[in-house]
């Protein structure tokens, strides 16, 4: 599942138990992600899914796991 | 060994950053691979006389200066020298790497291409400051503005790391800088990480001396200076400063008038030693301790010398596994 995947994504990132994420846990309003944080992650999606290069314009508009989940290309 | 050096990066690049290569080739032996433009490194390997030195050229486009986005850079000009050096390393071309490059480009692409060590918050900037005694490391001395307790707990254990296995101080004393020495002082960040550290030195782990104020670094008080970047940044600028004012106040001194211009010439090899105690090609870069690979940091405006003392410090960080102790230790430093 993308979710789930995700979540271990951040949760290994972030250092946050990944039981506490949902899909509106916002990068960083909730996450306290900065600029670094925010492409290191989009890096790391790239890494994990076949999704292409996530461009600094896209990245700009996912801001909560809910937006991640749904530009990988699977609604939970 | 195999040394990776980002040519084109620094004040004074690429001359300054291949000569230096040369020197280190010729003074240390091992291999090296010098990443930039490869016709304008071959002539200055030629100019050199270094062609039947272990050095070889990966060949590299383009250059992240100064006015790059520090976030973005290395994801943005992937045939830069400085992406290039760092895939090469974390696809297994060489053992280290070495920039003088654009530090928060280098920080944040050491992140995003080798990775922090698992379980590492923040990869942290420290320095090597001249103090009574010897050498203080001050970490975080700007990579990470705002910290967290935990933040600042790893920097304790990855700096007192670096001070026994790199710089061989035995047990090195770990301090807090903070704005008083009393166990009260500080804000909330200072006060919960203090607790840490008192924890983690109850247990054995680290060498924890308490809180030190500004005015104690100088004086030798401990061998690690733990404070957030911000802190950190404001503290080795201002110790910076302080160092070329009285250094300048010193030759106004000396030139005052024939008499002080002759105590000048019998004092001249002392004042040699305290130039080199207060140069920074002696010490030549710091590597960002958190991140899986060895990646150093050069000054900007480092010459020859300074890049081959950062080949050294390379070689003993990569000998040294200072990596390989982190990752070791990671249970204790992650809360």
């Amino acid at each position: 599942m993308v979710f789930e995947k995700v979540c271990e994504i951040l949760s290994e990132q972030f250092g946050v138990d990944a039981g506490s994420l949902n899909m509106d846990t916002a990068f960083i309003e909730d996450l306290g992600a900065d600029s670094l944080d925010v492409v290191e992650l989009m890096m790391s999606i790239e890494e994990e899914f076949d999704v292409g290069e996530i461009t600094e314009e896209e990245a700009a508009g996912i801001k909560t796991i809910g937006d991640l989940v749904r530009r990988i290309g699977e609604d939970d | 060994m195999k040394l990776i050096i980002d040519a084109m990066s620094g004040d004074n690049a690429p001359e300054a950053i291949v000569s230096g290569c040369v020197m280190a080739a010729r003074e240390f032996g091992q291999e090296y691979i010098l990443v930039g433009k490869e016709d304008v490194i071959r002539d200055l390997l030629k100019k050199e006389n270094a062609e039947d030195l272990p050095i070889s050229i990966h060949p590299a486009a383009d250059v992240i200066d100064m006015h790059d986005d520090p976030a973005t850079a290395v994801r943005r000009k992937k045939d830069s020298s400085m992406s290039a050096a760092l895939y090469l390393l974390r696809d297994g071309g060489g053992d280290a790497v070495i920039s003088a490059g654009n530090t928060g480009a280098l920080l944040s692409g050491a992140t995003l291409v080798d990775k922090r060590i698992k379980g590492i918050r923040r990869a942290a900037l420290p320095t090597a400051l001249p103090c009574k005694g010897g050498r203080v490391l001050l970490l975080d001395s700007g990579a990470n503005a705002e910290c967290t307790p935990e933040y600042l707990l790893q920097f304790a254990y990855m700096g007192s790391f670096y001070m026994e296995k790199v710089m061989g101080v035995k047990n090195p004393r770990v301090g807090l800088v903070n704005n008083g020495a009393e166990d009260t002082k500080g804000d909330t960040l200072r006060k919960e990480t203090y607790q840490m550290l008192q924890q983690a030195a109850a247990e054995g782990r680290i060498n924890f001396v308490g809180n030190v104020e500004g005015s104690d670094v100088p004086k030798g008080a401990c061998d690690v200076a733990v404070a957030d970047g911000f802190t950190g940044n404001v503290m080795l600028k201002t110790v910076e400063g302080v160092a070329s004012f009285l250094m300048g106040e010193l030759k106004n001194i000396f030139l005052q008038n024939t008499r002080t211009k002759f105590a000048y010439l019998l004092l001249k090899p002392a004042m040699g030693g305290l130039k080199k105690l207060l140069s920074a090609s002696e010490v030549g870069g710091a590597p960002f301790l958190g991140i899986s690979k060895p990646v150093f940091k050069a000054h900007g405006s480092s010459d020859a010398r300074a890049i081959r003392s950062a080949v050294k410090q390379a070689m003993a960080y990569v000998d040294a596994d200072v990596v390989g102790e982190i990752e070791r230790n990671i249970d204790h430093m992650t809360l």
